[in-house]
């Protein structure tokens, strides 16, 4: 049984000038229990509005979005999203954005520091405990947010390119990360990203999608074991299997365009 | 010792260097604060070296219209040993305060209000921008009129004055939360209540700070306004006074009250506002 299933969905946009956007056209989409996904694709192929349904942001216009067969009625505990930036409260310290969730629970706080301090060790944040977003660089931060969203420990973890922001060397820290916390605690993932690479070394399953209408172009499997060797003729091989893909999505697209 | 290191410095050097690093920013850092009150203190002298030489060299009026600040002095210290200066500040900040804090709990919370409810937004906004445009000076006689020359009505004045800056800062500020705030709360499972106290209003806090800095100012003006058109005490009763009996030095000395008045409540309020919201830094 999956965990969040999206059954033919759409979602549609009114423009100011009453043009209609189809963000999501008739998009199906499986999530299991332990797996990271990695949805890839260009720009405006609705893969952040496919994240906003299932965190239950949105609704969708057309069709249903279920967690463990649930239909979703909106955003809750169980569905913690990562965002790229500018997330964190800016009005509390690390450790306070890190408690928020288990305090909004109410949590005592003996077991809200307990649990805290743990993730703030396994992100190895201990000394930034007690300063303020702003004290902190990029990469902090977003170690936080991944703490925060990891502490009410969800049944999934929706991730909006969350690394887009930082440098290039912190990304690829991060991503090592990544891929510890999702085997030491058995995580179940959904990652957004625009980078084939990112998608090719974390993934277990990667979703490729084609703009105007967004719709899933096709569902990869890598079966390839962590940790990933960049510099491998395996990992080669997958990265130009995802890359082509994306590239005659992206080429349709434009086609459309020019039409 | 050298203030650097090499590769092959030990831990030892390595910390020495902190801690002149250390001591070298420190001493910095105090001799900033030094020159800083210095300069302030030379700025506030030299003022009144100007305002002293100014009437007594006859430059602009003379001593009896534009009393210099050591005749001011010389009037206004035997009436704060007699009490009576104190006790017209006090009467006027118990009128300035009261009339302040009614008017921030309600021009927060009806900011709140009309920022994240919509009907309520749509029923008040309109009548909200129109009595925005009146100035609360405006409505000094009609009040006297009706409610005569009681402590309430000054009160009441005071509240009316700095409810809209209030106001319109936090509905701007609480309306316009970063949409990324509330899904980051509502994803992590945050009620209304806790989504309200934790999230919106901290967010919403620099423009609150802004309306409420605003609002003491205008607290001031009302303040006087209402004094002047009937009191039976108050810094601007006093003036008043002055003005009856042509003392000019006493009309002056409550110009300074007045000045000082205004600059501590800023300090104190941005000293406040520091210690409450460490994670906020506004520019003054």
């Amino acid at each position: 049984m999956s965990l969040v299933s999206v059954q033919n969905v759409s979602h549609l946009y009114v423009g100011t000038d009453y043009a209609v956007t189809w963000a999501l056209r008739a998009v199906d989409l499986e999530l299991s229990k332990g797996t990271l996904t990695c949805i890839v694709g260009p720009s405006g192929c609705g893969k952040t509005t496919l994240l906003q349904l299932i965190a239950g942001f949105v609704e969708p216009t057309f069709g249903e979005v279920r967690l463990n067969s649930e239909p979703i009625r909106g955003p809750g505990p169980d569905r913690s999203v990562v965002f790229q930036e500018y997330a964190l409260f800016a009005w509390m310290t690390a450790r306070q954005n890190v408690e928020f969730g288990l305090r909004a629970a109410g949590m005592p706080k003996a077991e809200r520091h307990k649990r805290s301090n743990e993730l703030l060790a396994i992100m190895k944040l201990e000394a930034a405990a007690d300063k303020y977003p702003h004290e902190l660089s990029g990469g902090m931060r977003q170690r936080v947010a991944v703490a925060r969203g990891l502490a009410i420990r969800p049944a999934v973890l929706l991730m909006d390119e969350p690394f887009a922001a930082v440098d290039a060397i912190t990304r690829m820290t991060l991503q090592g990360e990544l891929l510890r916390l999702w085997r030491e605690l058995g995580l179940s993932i959904l990652f957004i990203t625009h980078n084939v690479d990112e998608a090719v070394y974390l993934s277990n399953q990667v979703v490729v999608m084609s703009a105007h209408p967004g719709t899933v172009k096709e569902i990869v499997s890598i079966d390839f074991p962590h940790p990933r060797d960049r510099g491998s003729a395996i990992f080669a091989k997958w990265y130009a299997r995802i890359s082509s893909s994306m590239d005659e999505s992206e080429r349709a697209a434009q086609e459309l365009g020019a039409a | 010792m050298t203030m650097s290191v090499q590769r092959t410095s030990s831990d030892d050097e390595v910390k020495g260097v902190e801690a002149i690093f250390l001591a070298r920013h420190r001493d910095e850092l105090r001799r900033r604060g030094l020159s800083r009150a210095a300069l302030n203190i030379v700025g506030v002298m030299l003022f009144l070296t100007v305002w002293e030489m100014l009437p007594r060299l006859g430059l602009v009026g003379n001593i009896i219209l534009f009393p210099p600040p050591s005749i001011v002095i010389q009037t206004m210290w035997p009436m704060t040993l007699s009490g009576e200066v104190p006790y017209n500040i006090a009467i006027s900040l118990v009128r300035a305060g009261s009339g302040y804090v009614l008017a921030s709990v309600l021009a927060i919370t009806i900011g709140v209000l009309t920022a994240r409810n919509r009907t309520i937004r749509d029923l008040l906004e309109p009548l909200l921008h129109g009595f925005r445009s009146i100035p609360a000076i405006a409505v000094v006689p009609i009040s006297v009129l009706w409610f005569g020359i009681g402590e309430e009505t000054k009160i009441l004045l005071v509240t009316l004055g700095a409810f809209f800056p209030i106001w319109i800062n936090t509905f701007i500020g609480v309306r316009d939360v970063h949409p990324i705030y509330l899904r980051s709360a509502a994803c992590l499972g945050a009620s209304r209540r806790q989504t309200l106290f934790l999230v919106i209003l901290p967010a919403a806090i620099p423009l609150i700070i802004a309306g409420m800095r605003q609002g003491v100012a205008v607290s001031l003006i009302v303040l006087v306004a209402a004094e002047l058109a009937g009191a039976r005490a108050g810094v601007a009763y006093m003036m008043s006074l002055g003005h009856q009996l042509f003392r000019t030095d006493i009309m002056f000395g409550g110009l300074v009250i007045l000045a000082v008045l205004g600059f501590t409540a800023d300090r104190l309020f941005v000293g406040l506002c520091r210690r409450l919201f460490p994670w906020y830094r506004p520019a003054a």
